[in-house]
């Protein structure tokens, strides 16, 4: 058509999924090819029971039980492959998970490397004594309110006496 | 009024104008020519997308027992499509783009586009991503015939399934990758879509 193709690159590993892919499609093929030829030995052998004709019944089963055999086989290697599709998929993921986290490693290192051990502590220890002057402050002016409140009592007592 | 709507066996309703002897015949001046012609294409559209029938070639205009004969064999009114008529009209669609040649570089079969090849890509890209399988690899197989439930494109040709990836893959959001199918027989092959990135 003209227009480069883009997104990622299409890697040998890629190519070898595809592949294997392509193979598991040929299995699945196969398959049903062997599903169609068993329900017919099914069907043949049904008219041949109803024709009365035993023999015939037996040989078209003994068929039947061949492509059973095959279907299971054919089964079975089908899921090996499939199995084998999706552990490589997942190993593809696993490892873009470690790149992640090799990544988030590298910054995490970054930012302490800027956050001194030194500085922070000296900046707790700030913190502290400016958090303890203000409760000095808090204390004496709680008191000196006490004593107001006090003397306004006391003006309250003496209006009282008065009545 | 003498022609009327008729509803075909297969329960497809046919406009008046399908009644009406000289739609069958190719007519000479062009402006009733060109008329005539976007009628039928119409009607051909219609009809394949009610009875999902993807391909139509010139000799579908002379059978009386294909899947278009309730189109082109009208009994009631004794007429038939000419080829040599299905063949212009058939050119016409391809060089508008509701049809294309298939297989390539002959003029006698076409695959019809019932819908745009572009609402066709729209379809897989929301297909592959809303089953999650976005930059996975996926043989044109598996696409057609997925494990459980039937996909979308499983009923569509192989070359329609083609064009509707290689729209895609212009805008940037699927990429194909050749390969061998298993036999080294047609359609093998494979593509992996993904989100296009934003320029």
């Amino acid at each position: 058509m003209g227009a480069a193709q883009s997104g990622p690159k299409i890697t040998a590993q890629d190519r070898a999924i595809l592949s294997m892919k392509a193979q598991r499609d040929k299995l699945r093929e196969y398959r049903k090819k062997i599903q169609v030829v068993l329900d017919q030995e099914q069907r043949i052998a049904k008219e041949a029971l109803k024709q009365g004709n035993k023999e015939r019944a037996l040989t078209a089963l003994r068929r039947r039980k061949f492509q059973e055999s095959l279907l299971q086989k054919t089964d079975g290697q089908l899921e090996v492959l499939t199995n084998l599709v999706s552990n490589i998929e997942f190993a593809l993921i696993e490892k873009d998970v470690l790149f992640g986290l090799e990544q988030g490693n590298k910054v995490l290192k970054q930012i302490h490397s800027e956050m001194d051990i030194e500085k922070v502590q000296k900046l707790m220890d700030d913190t502290a004594e400016g958090i303890r002057y203000q409760r000095e402050i808090d204390e004496m002016l709680m008191s000196t309110m006490s004593v107001e409140e006090e003397e306004a009592v006391q003006q309250e007592l003496a209006q009282l006496q008065a009545e | 009024m003498p022609y009327e709507p008729f509803t075909t066996e297969s329960g497809f309703v046919l406009q008046p104008i399908h009644s009406f002897p000289p739609f069958f015949t190719k007519q000479h001046h062009p402006s009733i020519l060109s008329d005539a012609t976007q009628q039928w294409i119409k009607l051909i559209l219609g009809y394949a997308r009610h009875r999902r029938l993807w391909t139509l070639r010139v000799e579908d205009a002379e059978s009386k027992d294909g899947p278009w004969n309730e189109v082109f064999w009208n009994p009631r009114i004794k007429r038939q499509m000419p080829q040599q008529y299905l063949e212009y009209i058939t050119k016409t669609m391809v060089s508008e783009g509701s049809a294309f040649w298939e297989p390539p570089r002959q003029t006698r079969s076409v695959i019809v586009c019932w819908s745009k090849v572009d609402a066709w890509a729209e379809t897989l890209y929301d297909w592959v991503l809303s089953t999650g399988q976005m930059n996975t690899i996926l043989t044109y197989y598996e696409i057609q015939n997925p494990e459980t439930v039937e996909g979308p494109m499983s009923e569509t040709p192989l070359p329609l399934l083609l064009k509707a990836i290689q729209v895609l893959a212009k805008s940037g959001r699927a990429q194909q990758i050749e390969g061998e199918a298993a036999d080294g027989a047609e359609g093998g092959g494979g593509v992996r879509f993904f989100r296009a990135v934003a320029k």
